[in-house]
């Protein structure tokens, strides 16, 4: 029984969400915003008394050491995310709240079945549930011509990539003859023409969802129109829950034979982290900086999972929390500096700010020193432990790449710590920051700065779950 | 007839809404090409589970067509938004964002 308890309690917030909304008109409903809140604190404090379970051999529905860490993860960035969101100037977030939240949760119900599902059609079901809500929330300001344009082309390439998938699923439910995972795993023993061919659009459907080169081309465009603090938990907990699904597909139970994906995965980490770096150098405007930092960051994280082992897997799910708070902080902290701007992202929106919030100069700093791998912040141990990962089956020219493309990324991102601390400011005034927005980049910053300091408890639970998959 | 000739039929149907993806240039179109896309992978759900005599493809197939409406019904519903800001459903003139 306490095997559902989240999703039951995450399905009682979505009912108590909609009914508040039913019951309040205008901008009273901005209340439905802080019931979110609590309900989803509620429900992560709560995620982390529960005990995981050794997963049994068979069963759609497992909550075994990784769900419960996917689940974990998710819940928390999904609590940052909803704070960040509960100050959002637009009075359409205030008018149409309940559609907001009452969005954001059932994407995140679809991830925590994602994160438990060990059968074909559930996790193709939790997939779609889990995309569906976001195509509508990034067009949530449905006046706005960029919003509309960019859901489209987010729906279209999630469409498209959701037709891949489950094209792939298709071949894989073929070849094998079963819709379990664990069967799928053991028939990989000795696969067939279908299943390899089934598993490669499979990965290819991931590949989209998890933003990695060359199925990114959804990803800046939707960030820069879409609002940040959404932006801010798309960018992170979406590709958490593609990992999760990566790892139960192509890692759980399967053993040896995964070493033939191994040459596919290296390659698609390469291009992605060349790509995603490359390409951030000339933006100006900070979310699609952001944006693309964030696919080279996926393919960082590919890198560990090209390593196919249990000490790569769990690298990749240390990197996944720096990820969220790095990458949610620098977010947010964009979302207060627009605020006080009237909106604008344009870098130079940042100029000067350390002059006019200290604070919030420094929340950034912390954010991207860890997003590029600066020692003593969580960044730099995410990047090591997988860089560490790789290198240790032999995948030292993999390692190079990244390593050498760590020094680009670092360019970029340091061109903006300078604009923040040395460059004069635009415009002169302190920035006001809201009160929950502070404190989701307070947690953010604090998650990065503890992680860099003390990593040790989180890289020890990380293995525990990843050997629980080998 | 065999297995076969359904998978080739459904890998037809994979192809050309694939290629209408990529080559229509009005939103309605690119629809109507992962409707097709979608369609594939029914015809392989049903042709396995006819052929393997295991079920769970049935349930698959009828689990795909439901989540293939909510998808479709949404994208006409953007599709329909973009109309009123934009006053066009081509995609080339689709370009405010770039970069």
């Amino acid at each position: 029984m306490t095997t559902l308890v989240l999703e039951v309690g995450l399905g009682l917030l979505m009912l108590g969400v909609f009914a508040v909304g039913l019951v309040t008109r205008g901008d009273e409903r901005r209340i439905v915003g802080l019931l979110s809140a609590v309900g989803v604190l509620a429900l992560a404090v709560g995620s982390f008394f529960l005990e995981a379970s050794p997963a049994p051999a068979r069963g759609a529905f497992v909550l075994d050491g990784l769900a419960l860490f996917g689940k974990q993860l998710f819940l928390v960035a999904t609590f940052i995310g909803i704070l960040g969101s509960l100050s959002l100037p637009d009075p359409a977030f205030r008018r149409r709240a309940p559609e907001y939240y009452l969005l954001l949760l059932a994407s995140l119900l679809g991830m925590l079945v994602l994160a438990s599902a060990r059968e074909l059609i559930l996790l193709f079901v939790a997939f779609e549930l889990m995309s569906i809500p976001l195509y509508v929330l990034s067009g949530f300001l449905k006046r706005e011509d960029v919003a509309v344009e960019a859901a489209l082309k987010f729906f279209l390439v999630g469409t498209v990539s959701s037709a891949i998938l489950a094209y792939g699923l298709s071949f894989v439910y073929g070849a094998t003859g079963t819709t379990d995972l664990a069967g799928v795993a053991r028939a990989l023993a000795a696969p067939g023409p279908l299943l390899i061919l089934g598993m490669l659009l499979v990965l290819a459907g991931f590949g989209f969802k998890i933003a990695a080169f060359p199925f990114h081309m959804w990803v800046p465009d939707t960030y820069e129109a879409a609002s940040t603090p959404f932006v801010a938990w798309l960018s992170v907990a979406p590709k958490a829950a593609g990992f999760v699904a990566i790892f139960r597909v192509f890692l759980e139970g399967v053993g040896d034979p995964v070493a033939l994906w191994v040459p596919i995965v290296a390659g698609l980490a390469a291009i992605t982290m060349v790509a995603g770096n490359l390409m951030a150098l000339p933006q100006r405007n900070s979310k699609r900086l952001l944006a693309y930092s964030g696919i080279a960051h996926i393919g960082y994280m590919l890198v560990g999972l090209a390593a196919v082992s249990a000490s790569g897997t769990a690298m990749v799910l240390f990197y996944l929390v720096a990820y969220v708070f790095g990458n949610m902080g620098a977010f947010l902290v964009v979302e207060s500096v627009a605020q006080a701007e009237g909106g604008s992202t344009h870098l130079d929106a940042l100029r000067g700010l350390a002059q006019r919030s200290p604070l919030l100069a420094l929340a950034m700093l912390l954010c991207l020193l860890s997003l590029g791998g600066i020692p003593f912040v969580a960044g730099f141990w995410a990047k090591l432990y997988v860089f560490w990962a790789a290198a240790q089956v032999g995948l030292y020219w993999l390692v190079l790449v990244g390593a050498v493309l760590t020094v680009v990324a670092l360019f970029y991102y340091l061109i903006l710590a300078r604009r923040m601390y040395i460059e004069a400011p635009q415009r002169t005034g302190r920035i006001a920051v809201a009160p929950p927005l502070a404190l989701a980049i307070l947690i953010c910053a604090l998650g990065v700065v503890g992680l860099g300091v003390y990593p040790k408890p989180l890289v020890e639970l990380t293995l525990r779950v990843a050997n629980g998959l080998f | 007839m065999g297995l076969q000739p359904y998978l080739i039929l459904a890998a037809c149907l994979f192809t050309i809404g694939l290629f209408g993806v990529l080559t229509r240039r009005n939103a309605i179109g690119i629809l109507l090409g992962i409707e097709l896309m979608l369609n594939a992978v029914n015809v392989n759900l049903v042709a396995f589970a006819r052929f393997t005599g295991e079920t769970a493809g049935l349930i698959f197939a009828l689990f795909t067509i439901s989540i293939t409406v909510a998808e479709v019904a949404l994208g006409l519903a953007i599709v329909i938004l973009i109309f009123r800001v934009r006053r066009t459903v081509e995609a080339d003139n689709l370009d405010l964002l770039k970069g």
